[in-house]
């Protein structure tokens, strides 16, 4: 079975809500990609790239209870699934493969 | 709790209305917004919320139809309003991209109109609707006395009557009052004066102030010897403290005693009138608080619950109590309750404001007719396009639509410059408004773009381009398609003729804009530069105010002002120098209820009033003011000397008018008598209400004040004197704050301050009013001629001059000009009435500004319309006739 296709912020998205865990909602996915990447993410960016990672199925999403904090209006979570789970994999394996025998070429060059 | 602002967030969803994630995203937007409000404030959050609101209200949508449309999947949902207006959006801009030139000059025109209409809804929103930093602007009340003698809205009350106010009322806390203290700081550096205020305890709870630092005044502050603690503004710890937080609790040296820091106020709050410096209200048991001496003002806070109409009949009760209880000093004397914001409002603000946004509103108006006329040129040229798509079955609401989807487009696109605009206006506001005046212009500091000035300029752009859209919109689809195929589009009788009353419309409003303009600069330059009754040019003034402590009688007062003088007089370059208590431009005045000996008043307790000066012996000559009989005062009018007096030309004529005054003797009730030496010359001491107004001047040192303003005349700039001038007071006294030092031109500019911001903002707006309106009329007349080319070229055939065909569309330009000046020669006769009813003795109806306006339109007019016309005339007949 082939994996779908994982474009590189793609990749971070899901690696940020792996990241978060069980309560990943945008605030917080948001938050731990500008943490390690020091990126600032435009919210649009987010919520699309949330939105065709759905279509894909490398995402699953569950609505909360309402929250008065935020006008009575509930967070939606988000999981990654299995399928975008073994694309990840896949997806680092290929990247490393191509890696392998550059680092010092790459860090005497940096 | 924080809520974000309700226009985006109701924009937001709107736009996701269809979308199954704008539960998720308004959500987020709202929990982030919290923490960012209580982080960074709630200004900067709101900001942050309509960029995020208005950015996703556009990518969202726009990035899921993308997708879905890429899937290419049949599953496509209803949704087809709003694919359609993402369509008309597209092609609009699509539209817009392929005519550049227009949209440039479009949005250019709409950001001009809707710059200055940004600009001074600012000012309004922050002079008039909200002046004051306030939690609850409602709860907070003003409370005058109202009297047989008190004329205006916000009156003073008196000392005792506000402790008993205070005793009894129910329905209003925090009663409390303030008093105008401006205090002589000495602390290390240089002797500073500050513009302060005496309170009660209550003063800053009732405004719903804290301090940053240390504590409010309490009570206890109040008990006369506990009263030397002092409240520091944030400027004034920042200025003289270096923002050390452990100014709390030092001791610190005001009008010559040592007071003690107990608070910071934080950021912003200088209130009333751009306090620095608080400390408390405390009376000496030997003198306690008078009943006849009004001089508090008085503020308090709604009890929750209690109305404004309840602590108005509270007050009322108490008020007659006090007026039965002690008639000597309260008969007939009342109280009146209103908000802070009604009463502390300056009352010629709001109708100058109203002025202003109303010819803002021209303006616009005017942009608003040559977009519409813009337009209404390209729609006929696009009426063939639309006359096909009709046929071929696009709906006409489609195609209206379409193009008021173009119109607002522009109108969005032209609202960010017109932001900039906006925000040069009012930067070039507050930088020419000097910091002595500022003060006394609560909300002037916090002028500035927010987010109510994005929303409202937002708002206003939707607006206009309704107006503007609609017309050229409607008309494009309600032509007869049959009729428009068959002839080719050449000729539409019915919108030629809404253009002309178009361009009618914007010349008979530009005129009024323009008289008014120049009223307000002729005005002001006559208040500057016209005869004032002395000479003010090489003159330096400055002000002093002596402390009571360090000067408590008058050989010390006689002292000081000899010294004072003499040093002034030393330094290098100095004519002269002259002290005297209220300068003409000074804004102060002061003035006395005389007898005259030989002419006794007819009722005993209606004296009449005259206004006071006293003056040392240089003060006339020095500002050239002329003695027309008798003679100057000299150092031989002693104190102990004969009392003399020189009295104003006027003067002489109201009170002697077939005598003559020398040798008379006048005197202030029960006073000793005064003897006039001279007469002199009529001064404009303020040209808002003090023209020639009868005075008398008496010798400073027969009647030494407290406070005054010195002189000082030189050949040289009398502007590169005032370190030296400075230097030498210092040298009297050392711990002596001067203030205001200035030549005297700048203190008569200072005093038309008022009147020159109108005429310049006012010269603004007719300029851009101008150029709109020729503009409009340019291209009104040049596409006129561009639809008559066929004609023209067929007079040039048949042996029509160039001079004729000129003559022939000057003639046209000229009727329309004359039609639009003739309706706008009767509302400027209209708005100069009102602005002479607003402002005594400024806008007379100068007749040559009528007229000169008057000509000076049509002269643009006729520029504007020779210009096509001459290209007209230059058309090769046969290139014209080919063309068919």
């Amino acid at each position: 079975m082939t994996e779908p296709y994982l474009g590189e912020f793609e990749q971070t998205v899901l690696l940020a809500i792996l990241r978060v865990g069980d309560d990943a909602y945008a605030i917080p996915i948001l938050d731990q990609i500008h943490e390690h990447t020091g990126r600032r993410v435009a919210r649009g960016a987010l919520y699309t790239a949330l939105d065709r990672l759905e279509a894909k199925g490398c995402l699953r999403s569950r609505v909360g209870e309402p929250l008065a904090e935020r006008g009575g209006r509930a967070r939606r979570y988000y999981t990654v699934t299995p399928g975008a789970l073994r694309a990840l994999k896949q997806a680092r394996a290929s990247l490393l493969r191509l890696w392998r025998g550059l680092e010092a070429r790459l860090d005497s060059k940096s | 709790m924080t809520h974000p602002p309700a226009v985006f967030e109701w924009l937001l969803s709107a736009a996701l209305a269809r979308d199954d994630r704008v539960e998720m995203v308004v959500g987020d937007l709202h929990e982030e917004f919290a923490t960012r409000a209580a982080r960074d404030g709630r200004g900067r959050a709101s900001c942050w919320y309509a960029a995020q609101a208005l950015t996703l209200a556009v990518w969202l949508p726009a990035a899921r139809r993308a997708r879905v449309h890429a899937a290419a999947e049949s599953r496509r949902s209803g949704d087809r309003f709003m694919r359609n207006s993402w369509r008309d959006v597209r092609s609009a801009v699509r539209a817009l991209r392929k005519r550049r030139g227009l949209t440039a000059i479009v949005t250019l025109t709409l950001a001009l109109g809707l710059g200055a209409n940004a600009a001074i809804f600012n000012l309004i929103d922050r002079l008039v609707l909200r002046p004051y930093p306030l939690k609850d602007p409602d709860a907070v009340v003003l409370l005058s006395e109202t009297g047989p003698r008190l004329q205006y809205k916000k009156e003073a009350v008196s000392p005792a009557n506000f402790f008993d106010w205070r005793a009894h009322a129910t329905k209003l806390i925090f009663l409390s009052a303030d008093a105008w203290w401006d205090a002589n700081l000495v602390d290390g550096g240089q002797p500073e004066r500050v513009a302060g205020f005496q309170v009660t305890s209550g003063f800053f709870e009732a405004l719903g102030a804290q301090t940053a630092l240390g504590r409010t005044f309490v009570r206890d502050d109040e008990t006369f010897g506990r009263h030397h603690v002092v409240i520091l503004s944030d400027a004034l710890w920042k200025r003289r403290f270096d923002a050390d937080r452990s100014v709390v609790g030092r001791t610190i040296v005001v009008d010559g005693e040592p007071h003690v820091v107990i608070g910071v106020m934080p950021p912003r709050f200088s209130f009333p009138e751009g306090s620095e410096i608080w400390s408390p209200i405390a009376f000496d048991p030997q003198m306690p608080p008078r009943r006849d001496l009004r001089y508090f003002t008085v503020i308090g806070h709604l009890r929750p619950g209690a109305s404004l109409e309840d602590a108005q009949s509270e007050m009322s009760v108490l008020a007659a109590r006090l007026a039965r209880d002690y008639p000597d000093a309260n008969r007939d004397h009342g109280v009146r309750v209103f908000t802070l914001l009604s009463g502390m409002l300056d009352e010629g603000t709001g109708p100058l404001l109203a002025l202003w946004q109303t010819s803002a509103l021209v303006v616009l108006l005017i942009a608003c007719a040559n977009i519409a006329n813009l337009l209404l040129a390209r729609a006929t040229e696009r009426r063939r396009e639309i006359a096909v798509r009709i046929a071929l079955g696009a709906s006409r609401f489609r195609i209206v639509r379409e193009l008021l989807t173009e119109s607002a487009l522009l109108a969005l696109v032209a609202v960010p410059p017109a932001l900039g605009f906006a925000w040069l206006s009012l930067r070039a506001l507050r930088v020419s408004m000097p910091a002595n005046i500022l003060r006394f212009v609560p909300g002037f500091e916090s002028l500035g773009p927010d987010f109510r000035l994005v929303g409202f300029t937002i708002a206003l752009a939707v607006l206009t381009a309704c107006v503007f859209g609609l017309i050229p919109a409607l008309q494009a689809a309600t032509s007869e398609v049959a009729e428009t195929l068959k002839e080719g589009g050449r000729t539409a009788t019915g919108r030629q003729l809404l253009r002309r009353a178009i361009v009618v419309a914007e010349m008979s409003i530009a005129l009024p804009l323009l008289v008014a303009a120049g009223l307000g600069v002729l005005g002001t330059y006559r208040f500057v530069y016209g005869p004032q009754g002395y000479e003010p040019d090489g003159v330096l003034t400055m002000k002093l105010v002596l402390p009571e402590r360090t000067y408590p009688d008058e050989p010390s007062r006689r002292q000081f002002m000899a010294r004072a003088v003499a040093g002034l007089r030393g330094i290098g370059g100095v004519e002269q120098a002259a002290g005297v208590n209220n300068m003409p431009t000074s804004g102060s005045n002061s003035s006395r209820t005389i007898e005259i000996d030989g002419h006794p008043a007819p009722d005993p307790r209606q004296l009449p009033s005259v206004d006071f000066r006293t003056a040392t012996p240089e003060y006339f000559s020095l500002l050239r003011i002329p003695i027309q009989r008798g003679r100057a005062f000299t150092d031989a009018d002693r104190q102990d000397g004969a009392p003399v007096v020189i009295v104003s030309e006027s003067m002489a004529r109201t009170y002697w008018p077939t005598e003559d005054p020398i040798g008379r003797r006048i005197r202030a009730p029960n006073g000793p008598w005064l003897t006039v030496v001279g007469i002199c010359g009529d001064v404009i001491h303020d040209w808002f209400n003090r023209r020639n107004t009868p005075a008398m001047y008496r010798p400073y040192v027969q009647s030494p004040g407290d406070s005054f303003c010195l002189l000082i005349r030189t050949p040289a700039d009398p502007a590169s004197i005032a370190p030296d001038a400075r230097r030498a007071l210092l040298a009297v006294d050392p711990a002596q704050p001067v203030f205001e030092m200035m030549t005297m031109r700048q203190a008569l500019k200072e005093r038309t301050i008022g009147l020159r911001y109108l005429a310049a903002v006012m010269s603004v707006f007719a300029g851009i009013a101008l150029v709109l309106a020729t503009v409009g009329l340019y291209a009104v007349i040049a596409y006129l001629m561009s639809q008559r080319r066929h004609e023209i070229g067929v007079r040039i055939a048949l042996g029509a001059s160039r001079r004729d065909v000129v003559r022939l569309t000057t003639g046209q330009t000229l009727r329309l000009t004359l039609v639009g000046t003739a309706i706008g020669l009767a509302l400027s006769i209209a708005l100069s009435r009102l602005m002479e009813a607003g402002m005594i003795g400024v806008a007379t109806g100068d007749i040559r500004i009528f007229l000169g306006f008057s000509v000076f339109l049509i002269g643009a007019a006729l520029v504007a319309g020779y210009l096509p016309a001459r290209r007209a005339a230059a058309i090769d007949p046969m290139v014209a006739l080919r063309v068919e």
